[in-house]
């Protein structure tokens, strides 16, 4: 995939992955995922790999993965969105408000009503903020520092700072409470579809690749990619069934700010792969020139991507609001730096042009991991703070590293 | 009018028999002044199908005037174009497009973060039910970049791991792909090394076989030489002459940028 | 607001010149808030204005925005505006010492609001913060006398955090020694964020299997990431959580059984009790002679100042009411869902 220009990296050193077709920076994330989640496991004392604790870490991964595939686009515009964490404050402050106060119910619609008014509120910031940016020419970093101090200040002036609670049981499934995940029998059958899709898409895109002479992975190795997929898969359903909820000793199953996230994450990968949209947002990445030249809109696409972060902002406001069942002007200060973090971990370079959805999607994981296993340790939140920042500049000095020795 | 003894009868390379054959595109008497300074009086050039024609000048003797007004990027105050006999309006660089004229950066117009297939369908994807054809691009893009025997070692790598000629190939073949029949080349070899240039020399041949025109702007004298059919040379706003490569020497040309006027020899002198 | 103020002040002045025969000096109390966003401080704010106009005295205000620099140079021009007396809510207690050794030299007293000032010329008012974490830890015990506990505490930053967090181990300390109360979990709260609270409570759900018998949390924000956490595990409403500030949303729990109380600092009383300070102390009031005064040393630095700690009020279901009757709330926001008769407020 083009967008993922760094995975290539030093194919002197890492020929096989590079020959294989795979992405060498995913597949070492996923080792290091997998290194922290065996050593905080030996660390707790079997508590880590529990599926109660997976099952929890996926639910506070779910806030930072939805919108850290829009953070994506954004910075590989060569822009920053730093108002997100007051975005989703203030639109889940307005959810709560609408959800408690407006349309009070306890039913579908009420909730479904209260979300997508969430949400448009959410692209609505965004398309203001984006059109200041593309058609002021204002720096994106003024700009979203100005919605920063102003939305947290809007989210404050919504209540006057009043914590607004409780929200209906249909709104907090949202949250992935006691109610909100889809259940066994549902699980498995997300999961048995997804697993069917795959394996049809690539079995098409295979034989129309084989149709037209076009290179294609060794049988054997793509046999092996559709099986580990497959069984990942069926692996994590088979830990969101696991764990049982303490009313009816039945699975839980997936929770749905989980779902809401990997489809949020597959849809965004979607985007990026194929459309044009996606396209032109790294062709624009890449040389804001060459897209001009090439008759792209550079403005409306700004705005759009804009727009697309606040509304996945919105998203997340709705997720944290149904989960701590509470709208409080407090929630999501300093989400923006989770999420910058976790994209810049996932590869995705400040200077623009390159940037995977997967690696940010992977990069949430990470520290969400950090985090959970550090707590379950009991650690001080000052050492939490210290080991998040250290492995920060950890992973982005390893990527400038690998990057130095390629161009050379 | 002796200018026009030699300009206006000076066969093209491609054909000796030029009285018969219609230009690809023609200007006649184009006049441009930005607020009173004439940039452009009473050019008239014309270019024929597989023709490479340098255009040699100091900077500021008409030469990105006149290219800028052939791509659609500025509007003459008198004068015509005229593409395949017919006069047309260049209102716009997609307007030119539209015809046919493209015009190939001297920086690269490339996303050097993408593939070669995303670079050449820019702005002009192919879509199948809405969304990207992947396949039928890199087909199609493996194909052009075979015609125009440019070598290319990974199509799906993103551009930056490739030399500079063979980004300068690539955007030349997206122009071609895109039915060009005009290519306006600003430098091309201007930040290239010797061998690079060659290979984009080979590609500028390869194009020439297709029939397609060339406007090849280049400050070197060399070069212009070697891959130009015929020269026309600009001063002052004006065309002091044109000649074939074939039959005029580098220090005539040479003479005539200067100077700005025809050498004593070929005043007069039947083409 | 402001200007109002200087009218008055010109006015007075100007009543000064023309009626030599009034002796007494005019009070004109002068304000500095360390951040005015906050909702809590604007209730505070009308007890002042309220308590100063019975008293015949000036309010004067300035918000320092949460910047220590700016709070020294409002302290300077609230003094230049003519106050004759400071009350300070300290963005930071020890950035302010300058400014309170200014004001000391121009002769001009100070009350140090809610947030200690470790300076003997300012005399300190706030609620008794250990007598909060202690008043959490007695609600708590008495609803279960042993078992695992988990201690919910507010921001890392906050100095109260710790003070809450030492009255509450003062109480369970006899509970814990003996083995009747395990401290299972003690988590910090970055910035009281309710979401970090609800994260960090299911962290030691885990991490004990959710044999969690207990829940200090410091704060109702806090409590409320503590509950939802618990929800998420079925046991909301089984375990004891204490809380502290009576927010509207925290009473509802209360009300529903979700939370077991919370202590309520009014802070209505807080204020009308600062203007009354301020007003004796203008009146040239020594310190020590402040009505109902005693000395304070709990501060980091035990520096011995002259203060009045008030008592804050515990609320449980059982006395809901008083928040009604006090017009704290409404009975409409905290019987919000309550069906029976089970909690007298909502009948």
């Amino acid at each position: 995939m083009q967008q993922v220009n760094s995975a290539a990296a030093r194919p002197a050193s890492v020929p096989l992955l590079t020959r294989l077709g795979l992405d060498a920076r995913l597949v070492f994330m996923i080792l290091a995922i997998l290194g922290i989640w065996v050593a905080f496991h030996l660390l707790t004392g079997n508590i880590f790999l529990t599926a109660r604790n997976l099952w929890n870490l996926s639910v506070q991964t779910a806030s930072v993965g939805v919108m850290v595939s829009g953070m994506v686009l954004i910075i590989v515009m060569r822009n920053i969105d730093l108002s997100i964490g007051s975005v989703l404050g203030f639109t889940g402050m307005s959810m709560a408000v609408l959800g408690t106060v407006v349309f009070p119910q306890n039913t579908w619609w009420a909730a479904l009503l209260t979300l997508a008014i969430g949400l448009a509120l959410g692209a609505l910031v965004g398309v203001i903020q984006g059109t200041w940016i593309a058609s002021l020419g204002v720096p994106s970093f003024i700009v979203t520092l100005g919605g920063l101090l102003i939305f947290r200040g809007g989210a404050w002036l919504l209540t006057g700072g009043q914590t607004v609670a409780p929200l209906s049981d249909t709104f907090q499934i949202l949250g992935g409470g006691l109610g909100g995940s889809i259940g066994g029998p549902w699980s498995w059958a997300v999961g048995g579809a997804l697993t069917v899709l795959i394996v049809l898409a690539e079995l098409r895109n295979y034989q129309q690749r084989a149709r037209r002479g076009l290179p294609n992975r060794p049988v054997g190795l793509q046999l092996l990619i559709t099986g580990a997929t497959a069984l990942t898969i069926f692996g994590f359903v088979t830990v969101m069934n696991s764990y049982d909820d303490p009313r009816t000793n039945l699975p839980r199953g997936i929770p749905v700010p989980v779902l809401i996230m990997l489809v949020v994450t597959a849809f965004m990968m979607w985007l990026v792969r194929a459309t044009r949209f996606g396209r032109y947002v790294f062709a624009y990445g890449g040389n804001p020139e060459a897209a001009r030249l090439a008759g792209i809109n550079t403005k409306r696409l700004t705005i759009m991507v804009f727009a697309l972060m606040g509304m996945l902002a919105a998203l997340a406001g709705a997720i944290q609001t149904a989960r701590l069942n509470a709208g409080t002007n407090s929630t999501g200060t300093l989400a923006e730096l989770s999420v910058i973090a976790a994209a810049v971990i996932g590869g995705t370079s400040l200077s623009g042009g390159s940037g995977s959805i997967p690696g940010a999607f992977l990069g949430a994981v990470l520290m969400a991991s950090l985090i959970n296993g550090m707590l379950l340790l009991d650690l001080p939140s000052a050492w939490q703070n210290v080991v998040q920042g250290l492995v920060l500049m950890l992973a982005v000095s390893l990527d400038v590293v690998v990057q130095r020795r390629r161009s050379k | 009018m002796s200018m026009a003894n030699i300009s206006g009868a000076t066969p093209s390379a491609a054909s000796l028999n030029s009285e018969t054959r219609i230009p690809l595109i023609q200007t006649r008497g184009l006049s441009k002044s930005f607020g009173g300074v004439q940039a452009l009086s009473d050019v008239s050039v014309e270019l024929y199908p597989g023709e490479v024609l340098g255009l040699l000048g100091h900077n500021g003797a008409g030469k990105s005037t006149l290219i800028k007004m052939l791509s659609g990027a500025y509007t003459s105050d008198s004068g015509q174009i005229l593409i395949g006999g017919q006069e047309v309006a260049l209102g716009s660089p997609r307007a030119a497009q539209q015809l046919g004229i493209e015009t190939i950066y001297q920086n690269l117009a490339l996303a050097d973060n993408l593939d070669v297939p995303a670079n050449i369908f820019l702005g002009r994807e192919l879509l199948r039910g809405g969304v990207l054809d992947e396949d039928t691009m890199e087909f199609e893009a493996r194909q052009v970049l075979e015609r125009l025997k440019v070598r290319v070692p990974d199509l799906k790598k993103p551009v930056f791991n490739l030399s500079g000629g063979q980004r300068q190939c690539i955007a030349i073949s997206r122009a071609i792909y895109f039915k060009a029949r005009i290519l306006i080349m600003d430098e091309p070899t201007a930040a290239l090394g010797p061998q690079e240039t060659a290979q984009v020399n080979e590609l500028i041949g390869s194009l020439r076989a297709e029939g397609v025109g060339i406007f090849l702007i280049s400050h070197d004298l060399h070069d212009v030489f070697d891959l130009a059919d015929r020269i026309t040379v600009m001063k002052n706003g004006r065309v002091v002459g044109s000649a074939l490569t074939s039959q005029i020497s580098q220090d005539e040309v040479l003479e005539m940028i200067i100077a700005g006027k025809l050498p004593p020899t070929r005043v007069g002198q039947p083409g | 607001m402001k200007r109002l103020g200087k009218l008055m002040t010109a006015v007075l002045g100007l009543s000064m010149l023309t009626a030599p025969a009034l002796a007494q000096k005019p009070v004109v109390v002068g304000v500095s808030w360390s951040n005015f966003q906050e909702e809590r401080w604007k209730t505070d704010e009308a007890a002042i204005k309220a308590q100063l106009a019975k008293l015949g005295a000036t309010y004067l205000s300035a918000d320092a925005q949460s910047s220590n620099e700016k709070q020294l140079s409002d302290i300077e021009s609230l003094v230049t505006r003519g106050a004759t007396v400071l009350i300070v809510l300290a963005q930071d207690s020890e950035a302010i010492l300058p400014a309170i050794a200014k004001a000391k030299a121009d002769g001009i007293p100070v009350v140090s609001y809610d947030r200690l000032i470790e300076d003997p010329s300012a005399f300190y008012l706030s609620f008794d913060n250990k007598e909060v974490g202690r008043l959490q830890a007695k609600m708590v015990l008495a609803a279960k006398p042993r078992g695992n506990y988990a201690f919910i505490k507010g921001g890392p930053t906050d100095p109260n955090a710790q003070l809450l967090y030492d009255g509450q181990l003062e109480v369970l300390a006899a509970a814990i020694k003996s083995g009747a109360i395990k401290n299972v979990g003690n988590q910090f709260t970055e910035g009281w964020k309710p979401e970090v609270a609800q994260t960090n409570m299911e962290q030691i759900l885990t991490a004990n299997e959710n044999k969690i018998d207990a829940v200090v949390a410091s704060n109702d924000g806090t409590a409320g990431g503590a509950v939802a956490a618990l929800a998420s595990v079925g046991l909301a409403g089984k375990v004891p959580v204490s809380g502290q500030d009576a927010d509207k949303a925290a009473l509802n729990r209360i009300a529903r059984g979700q939370q077991t109380g919370t202590v309520w600092k009014d802070s209505r009383a807080l204020g009308s009790e600062a203007a009354k300070i301020a007003v004796q102390l203008a009146g040239g009031a020594k310190l020590a002679s402040v009505a109902g005064s005693s000395t304070f040393n709990g501060g980091p630095k035990k520096v011995t100042v002259n203060s009045i700690l008030l008592k804050p009020v515990v609320i449980t279901k059982s006395n809901l009411g008083v928040l009604i009757a006090a017009k704290w709330a409404t009975k409409a926001e905290i019987c919000k869902g309550v069906t029976g008769t089970a909690v007298a407020a909502c009948k």
